[in-house]
């Protein structure tokens, strides 16, 4: 199975490859709008280089990693609240899953009036993005929790805290985990955006520049930066998921 | 009207309501929220505009959404027709879904310009993801007991696909365009706001500049219309076509 | 004097629901010596499963008491008890090795201790090869072997079962009845062993409670007198089947 997925990456990115070349060799595509992945990769070692991109690079990282560390444990405990108040959480799930609904990103303009364009704005923004996903998701882990689970541990003599940590927690965690992921996913959607929309700093904001200004290496090699990073992160964050759940039957997610 | 619906209703004009004192009572900069006062207002001045503005936008929604739903299907029954297909191309599709779309749109600026194509490029990648792989997800899930039980009944490849694959596999095709499609219209709309030559996202972006809320929130009302209708709209598409998902569940 | 190892004196209980009130049990008299193997038989719905988790610790009465080893049940006795339910209720995260010695890891028993005892319960029930695989990759039947070590890991005086054999296929239900037995001998528990099956209640036990449908009442005390060790053979016995007529009689008797 992971072979196969290895085999699907492999492949996709040799096509992508293959077809790149072939467009610029063919001429099917304008050397100045599709440059050659030699020149991309050059231009994305010296962006590395260069000291102000990696500020921006910086910045940006750094809202991410900050909205996520506010946005994830709020998520959580919410969740984990709610989860377990059957009563109290029966009204409020509704309510976050209808805001998990609405797109925030319609808000941005009104965000960036509210917040300016500085990193607090793309923080919050990344937050706002972030915590319903997490919180939804933790929600439905603490359900998912078997109650005769319960009842057995508290037979064999479990205390009220070893039932929570001994049950309740491992069993939780996958979702858990997978929740975060996504959470994280959406978290850097949310960053990229606010950075494209109004900033000075930041990849997003480079990115845009780049491409209103027709540099199409550097505008690729941000992209492929980006592409990269996250996939990376994405995998990173599965493979947590994927140990935590070890002993869940598999099944296909995104 | 239902009690339900009626509760809503009321709900809705208490928001009213409260909105318009809020706005009026100056609690809140007018620069941040305009009262709905204003935004009729701004709506009996520039209408025109506004839904000269709507109309594009719905136009290059329903142009992604359609191709997005005949690509995404299409590529995930594909790849979802064998477990090896399945199995190579899945993690794939998962792991690309991770990109942050929005990085792609500039690029789509550069070689298609600011107008609406570029808008249908991005909202058809945006959509295709989801649908194509919850699209295979689903067809994978199938229990081929069924598909044995059908050939066995003398139904051959392809009814055995059409009538029982594709069916069993519905509720969650389904499932998928909601995510895909709510991902288009999102799309379309906030590319407008970024960068673009007419639209409501670039209503709303051209009057924020202007430090115009009420047309702001003109926009900002309208682009929410448009939300709603298309999740009301998919909605009863999920009710009429996989509301068995229940039965299946229940009867599995 | 001494009651029985485990002594239920009147024990009712009531729940009260959204609806009318739902009397569960009826005053449940009944005591088992130590050492003993007790089978509680009855119809589904007649308060077997209740008066275990009574008996458990895992619910309150709403009359009367129970007592076991001499002490009044108020809560879990981990220490005394132990317990085997229908479904094995192995937490799935953990390999069946140390889901055994979980009873244990609760109390605070260091590890090494813990992988020995878990062991020597994992021959007990012949399931040595399987001691680092996950419940998710045992079939039923081993999973309820493990669960049922898990019941004696903390060496109880007293074994609670409910059903365990429920959800096995005919076949693997005699076997493990077997298995059962032999683990009794050796380690001469006490042991209160919940049926629907009225032929494995006889073929398990020497006393065989019946019990009534709702509200549960215990109709009769049964000795089955058949000799031990248990053959296969038995269960088409003369004696079998007038105790299993007997018993059917009684339920059928008591049925509103």
């Amino acid at each position: 199975m992971r072979t196969r997925a290895a085999i699907g990456h492999l492949a996709f990115l040799a096509l992508l490859l293959g077809a790149w070349d072939a467009a610029l060799r063919f001429g099917w595509a304008d050397p100045t709008l599709l440059p050659h992945f030699a020149t991309v990769l050059e231009t994305l070692w010296r962006l590395l280089l260069d000291p102000d991109f990696r500020v921006h690079l910086g910045v940006t990282a750094l809202e991410v990693l900050l909205a996520f560390v506010i946005a994830a444990p709020l998520a959580v405990s919410t969740g984990c609240i709610l989860g377990e108040k059957l009563h109290f959480g029966r009204v409020v799930n509704p309510v976050l899953h209808f805001v998990l609904a609405i797109p925030q990103s319609i808000f941005l303009p009104i965000f960036i009036l509210l917040f300016g364009i500085g990193i607090s704005a793309k923080v919050i923004f990344g937050v706002t993005h972030a915590y319903f996903v997490i919180a939804v998701t933790t929600v439905a882990a603490v359900r998912s929790v078997p109650l005769p689970l319960v009842t057995a541990a508290r037979a064999f003599g479990a205390t009220p805290r070893q039932v929570y940590t001994r049950v309740y927690l491992p069993a939780m965690l996958p979702l858990v985990v997978t929740g975060l992921r996504i959470g994280m996913i959406f978290n850097i959607i949310g960053v990229l955006l606010a950075e494209m929309y109004g900033a000075r700093f930041g990849v997003g904001h480079k990115i845009l520049g780049w491409g209103e200004s027709f540099d199409l290496p550097k505008l690729l090699a941000g992209i492929l930066l980006v592409s990269v990073l996250t996939i990376v992160l994405n995998e990173l964050m599965r493979a947590w998921e994927l140990r935590a759940g070890r002993w869940r039957p598999a099944t296909w997610q995104v | 009207m239902s009690r339900a619906a009626r509760i809503r209703a009321l709900g809705l004009i208490a928001f009213v309501v409260l909105w318009e004192a809020v706005a009026q009572l100056g609690l809140v900069s007018p620069i941040l929220l305009a009262p709905p006062s204003e935004v009729v207002a701004a709506l009996m001045t520039d209408g025109g505009v506004f839904l000269e503005g709507l109309a594009l936008t719905v136009a290059e929604i329903g142009l992604a959404v359609a191709l997005a739903w005949s690509l995404g299907i299409g590529f995930g029954l594909l790849a979802g027709s064998s477990g090896r297909s399945a199995e190579i191309i899945g993690p794939l599709l998962a792991s690309l879904f991770a990109v942050p779309v929005i990085i792609l749109y500039p690029l789509f600026i550069a070689w298609v310009g600011m107008g609406p194509g570029s808008k249908v490029l991005f909202g058809v990648i945006s959509g295709f993801f989801p649908i194509a792989l919850n699209t295979l997800s689903g067809l994978r899930q199938v229990d081929p007991d069924y598909a044995t039980m059908s050939r066995a009944m003398g139904a051959n490849g392809v009814q055995v696909f059409l009538k029982v694959y594709l069916l069993m596999a519905l509720p969650a095709i389904i499932s998928g365009l909601r995510i895909g499609t709510a991902l288009v219209v999102i799309g379309v709309v906030v590319t407008e706001m970024l960068a673009s030559l007419g639209g409501v996202g670039f209503l709303i972006s051209y009057h924020r500049t202007l430090f115009d809320t009420g047309h702001v929130y003109l926009g900002i009302t309208l682009a929410l219309l448009v939300v709603l209708a298309v999740n009301w709209g998919l909605s009863r598409l999920e009710r009429r076509f996989g509301g068995w998902r229940e039965l299946q569940q229940a009867a599995g | 004097m001494s009651a029985g190892f485990i002594e239920v004196k009147g024990v009712s209980k009531t729940f009260t629901g959204h609806l009318a009130p739902v009397e569960a049990l009826d005053r449940v008299s009944f005591s088992v010596a130590e050492g003993q193997f007790v089978s509680l038989v009855g119809p589904s719905g007649c308060g077997k499963s209740t008066l275990l988790q009574i008996l458990a610790g895992l619910m309150e009465s709403s009359h009367g008491e129970a007592h076991i080893a001499g002490e009044c049940v108020s809560g879990p006795m981990p220490e005394k008890v132990g317990m085997v339910f229908q479904e094995a209720l192995l937490l799935p995260w953990k390999t069946a090795a140390v889901n055994i010695g979980f009873p244990l890891e609760l109390r605070g028993v260091p590890k090494p201790a813990r992988r020995e005892r878990a062991h020597a319960l994992l021959s007990l029930v012949g399931m040595c090869d399987v001691a680092d695989r996950y419940p998710h990759e045992l079939s039923v039947g081993m999973r309820q072997r493990i669960a049922i070590a898990r019941g004696l890991v903390h060496d109880p005086s007293v074994v609670l079962m409910d059903e365990p054999f429920a959800v096995l296929d005919e076949q693997t239900r005699v076997r493990m009845g077997q298995e059962l037995l032999a683990i009794w001998q050796e380690t001469r528990k006490t042991i209160l062993f919940i049926t629907h099956s009225l032929s494995e209640a006889i073929y398990l036990s020497d006393t065989v409670l019946v019990m009534g449908p709702r509200p549960g009442r215990i109709l009769d005390v049964l000795e089955t007198g058949l000799p031990r060790p248990r053959t296969p053979e038995m269960i088409g016995s003369e004696v079998f089947g007038r105790l299993r007529n007997r018993i059917w009689q009684l339920i059928g008797e008591a049925q509103p």
